[in-house]
């Protein structure tokens, strides 16, 4: 009795906020659920996911999505560790506050306020962005209304903001590297590189992998930020697979068909998350 | 004596008649109408647009004639639809229901409306001021109904106007605007596009905006139309193609990244002075008159849209208040007196004057209004020669705007041909409307 009543209201409120919509969700893929129409809503199996599967606008937008990871996590990664390292260092301890607490800003921001800010300082005419490249001799670029720079624009402005992220996580696992390794193996080489790849690295393994599996998770479901700076386009070009299943759904409202995407997306989000988990994450413990 | 009993008989029938007026003029009142529901409270969705802060201002006379609390909602365009449909699918709060002109086929087919012959059958109930037939014929029925039966009264009503910078036209060397598209292209764009500054701009947005403003003006001016009379489509025509292979002609003339241009992008491009011409709701009108929020209102001017080989054919859109069914008999009956209120004869003159656009004709009939509102005269010209099914008014609308509103951008980004992209679009429409039941009977063929 005990274990129930202590475990019994996370349970129930997990299977109310999780399990339920779930459920409903995985039931709505099997049937024809147009909201508009919701006198007929026969059971049509699995004719959903194989539109799903066939649909090449779901590929596409699938494969914009993952481009996008690949563009803006390498670098996410790679300045939050150069942003940590410099933190890391011995001194200037007033400055590096600062530094630190203005790492929170981006990251306090709500998504739908950086996609909008994203839209003003991006304007081709009146934005900031623009006026600042006109200082270095740059003429104005089309950045919304061009599709490949609409892309680069809204992976810009994930960097942005998630790159502190990074950057405080690794600067945690530094914090866990014993001071007295790091003294001794100064004493040993005075390669930066040196230390960093033998002694630092591997205490960073665990925050890399939850950066990994988050970041990830985070980046497929991606939408306020791009859905309020670019709406998914100019055309499809920015339309990442969140904002696909939003429009099928919401806008289109075949509930159906949204729901046998986001089911699929689930499905990749748990593959991609156990890789990483038995890739890096082993590498860890090891 | 005979006389006597004349006179008195006549003046029992005066006394009667006179009784009788009486209580003609005092049968009914908004006040003694809204009694049995005074304290009861409607919940509506507006939106954020210069009509609805109208509407806002003339509310407190309502609330205090009638005891009724109307409770306001507001929302952007872009999420009412979704915001309303998920209200009704749930048995919701929404007692009256706010539909642009392609959502009236979703909304009544869905039951989720109450025709309004349910509320002017009802004495207690219908204004004997009504005066139905005084809203604008074209724009009851295109708003307001379906299949013959009317659901809303017009509320926030919209045409495409051409709002042009006169003096950018007049340095350019033209005392008036242009009378055609052709026109505009051919004479105008070369003219005034210069020193960074364009000729025109046609919002074009990935969103309504790419398939009612961008898409569909540039179809019907040309004999194009979105489906046949076998509800096939229709822009492989050849009409179709030249208004559509006549927008990315156009597309020189206008600023790049047209794709990215809401409204208000386009209505600020006028307003700040960069665009020498637009296309625009007539809504937008006292945005772009307004020393707040335009640069130009010395140079503004407005004329009818321009005409193409079909004739005007001007952009048509705007919104209709109807009862929602799911509200109970009382908000009902309160929602109907709100609706019949502020769209009504009376209320008309005010609701122009504080920034909204009535569909009552006989206000743009009274003395002085067209002096005061300078586009009266082109928003009146263009109700006449409207089309109803400027964009389909079905229930399917919402998943057929998604296809044009994606295949649309990819013709005007050069991504897809003209012909590559109507063809994506008929068949992806198509499919839609086959599984709906139009090519086997099970649904009419009414849009």
């Amino acid at each position: 009795m005990t274990i129930f009543a202590f475990l019994g209201p996370a349970v129930v409120t997990l299977l109310a906020i999780g399990i339920v919509p779930l459920g409903f969700a995985l039931y709505t893929s099997f049937h024809r659920y147009q909201l508009t129409n919701l006198k007929k809503t026969p059971f049509i199996g699995f004719d959903n996911y194989v539109t799903v599967l066939t649909d090449q606008a779901f590929w596409q937008a699938m494969g914009r999505t993952m481009t996008f990871l690949l563009m803006a996590l390498p670098l996410q990664i790679v300045l939050g560790l150069l942003i940590a390292l410099l933190l890391h260092q011995p001194g200037l301890s007033l400055l590096k506050t600062l530094c630190r607490l203005s790492l929170v800003i981006p990251m306090a921001t709500t998504y739908a306020v950086v996609g909008l800010l994203g839209q003003v300082m991006f304007n081709i005419k009146y934005g900031v962005i623009n006026q600042m490249l006109g200082w270095i001799g740059i003429g104005a670029i089309n950045w919304i209304g061009d599709p490949t720079n609409a892309f680069i624009a809204i992976a810009f402005w994930d960097v942005w903001q998630w790159t502190p992220f990074c950057a405080l996580v690794f600067l945690a696992g530094l914090s866990t590297v014993p001071a007295e390794i790091e003294e001794a193996a100064k004493l040993d080489t005075n390669s930066w590189w040196e230390i960093v790849r033998h002694i630092q690295l591997p205490f960073l393994m665990p925050g890399l992998t939850a950066i990994l599996i988050l970041r990830t998770a985070d980046t497929l479901k991606l939408f306020d930020m791009v859905f309020t700076m670019t709406r998914g386009g100019p055309g499809s070009s920015t339309e990442l697979i969140s904002l696909m299943i939003q429009r099928v759904g919401f806008r289109g409202f075949d509930q159906g068909l949204a729901s046998a995407q986001a089911v699929i997306l689930l499905i990749i989000t748990i593959i991609l998350s156990q890789l990483y988990i038995r890739h890096f994450y082993s590498e860890a413990q090891r | 004596m005979r006389i006597m009993s004349y006179l008195g008989a006549a003046a029992s029938a005066i006394a009667l008649t006179a009784t009788m007026a009486t209580n003609e003029v005092k049968a009914w009142s908004l006040e003694e109408a809204a009694k049995p529901y005074a304290g009861t409270e409607v919940e509506v969705v507006f939106l954020l647009r210069p009509g609805y802060e109208a509407a806002k201002q003339m509310l407190p006379e309502f609330e205090e004639k009638t005891g009724i609390k109307i409770n306001i909602i507001d929302h952007p365009y872009e999420n009412s639809l979704g915001e309303q449909v998920r209200d009704f699918v749930a048995q919701g709060d929404l007692d009256i229901a706010l539909i642009d002109l392609v959502w009236i086929g979703n909304f009544a087919e869905n039951e989720w409306i109450v025709p309004i012959e349910t509320f002017t059958s009802n004495p207690d109930l219908a204004d004997p001021e009504l005066d139905i037939d005084d809203f604008f014929p074209l724009v009851l029925n295109a708003f307001g109904g379906w299949n013959g039966t009317v659901y809303g009264l017009p509320f926030d009503n919209y045409s495409g106007l051409l709002f042009y910078n006169r003096c950018m036209l007049e340095e350019a060397g033209f005392d008036g605007p242009p009378a055609t598209w052709e026109e505009l292209k051919d004479t105008y764009g070369p003219a005034l596009t210069k020193d960074g500054k364009h000729a025109y701009a046609l919002q074009s947005k990935r969103n309504e905006t790419q398939s009612a403003d961008s898409f569909a003006r540039m179809l019907w001016p040309f004999g194009g139309s979105f489906l046949d009379a076998n509800f096939k489509s229709n822009l492989l025509s050849e009409e179709s193609q030249t208004g559509l292979k006549f927008r990315q002609d156009l597309m020189q003339y206008m600023p790049e990244g047209i794709v990215s241009y809401d409204h208000a992008e386009t209505v600020n491009g006028l307003a700040q002075g960069d665009v020498a011409m637009i296309t625009e709701w007539s809504a937008f009108y006292s945005t772009l008159t307004s020393p707040e929020t335009s640069t130009v209102t010395d140079c503004l001017e407005i004329a009818p849209e321009p005409a193409g080989p079909a004739g005007r054919k001007p952009a048509l859109g705007g919104f209709s208040l109807a009862v929602a069914s799911q509200a109970d008999e009382d908000e009902q009956a309160a929602g109907w007196l709100f609706i019949q209120w502020v769209t009504s004869k009376a209320n008309a003159k005010k609701y122009l004057e504080l920034g909204g656009v009535p569909a009552r004709q006989s206000v743009y009939q009274e003395p002085g209004i067209a002096e005061q509102f300078s586009f009266v005269d082109a928003l009146v010209e263009s109700w006449q020669d409207g089309v109803p099914e400027f964009r389909p008014r079905f229930a399917e609308w919402p998943q057929i705007t998604e296809i044009v509103q994606e295949w649309g951008t990819k013709i005007m980004l050069g991504e897809v041909t003209t012909e590559e992209g109507a063809e994506e679009i008929g068949s992806r429409m198509e499919a839609v409307l086959d599984e709906a039941g139009y090519y086997n009977g099970d649904k009419p063929l009414a849009q």
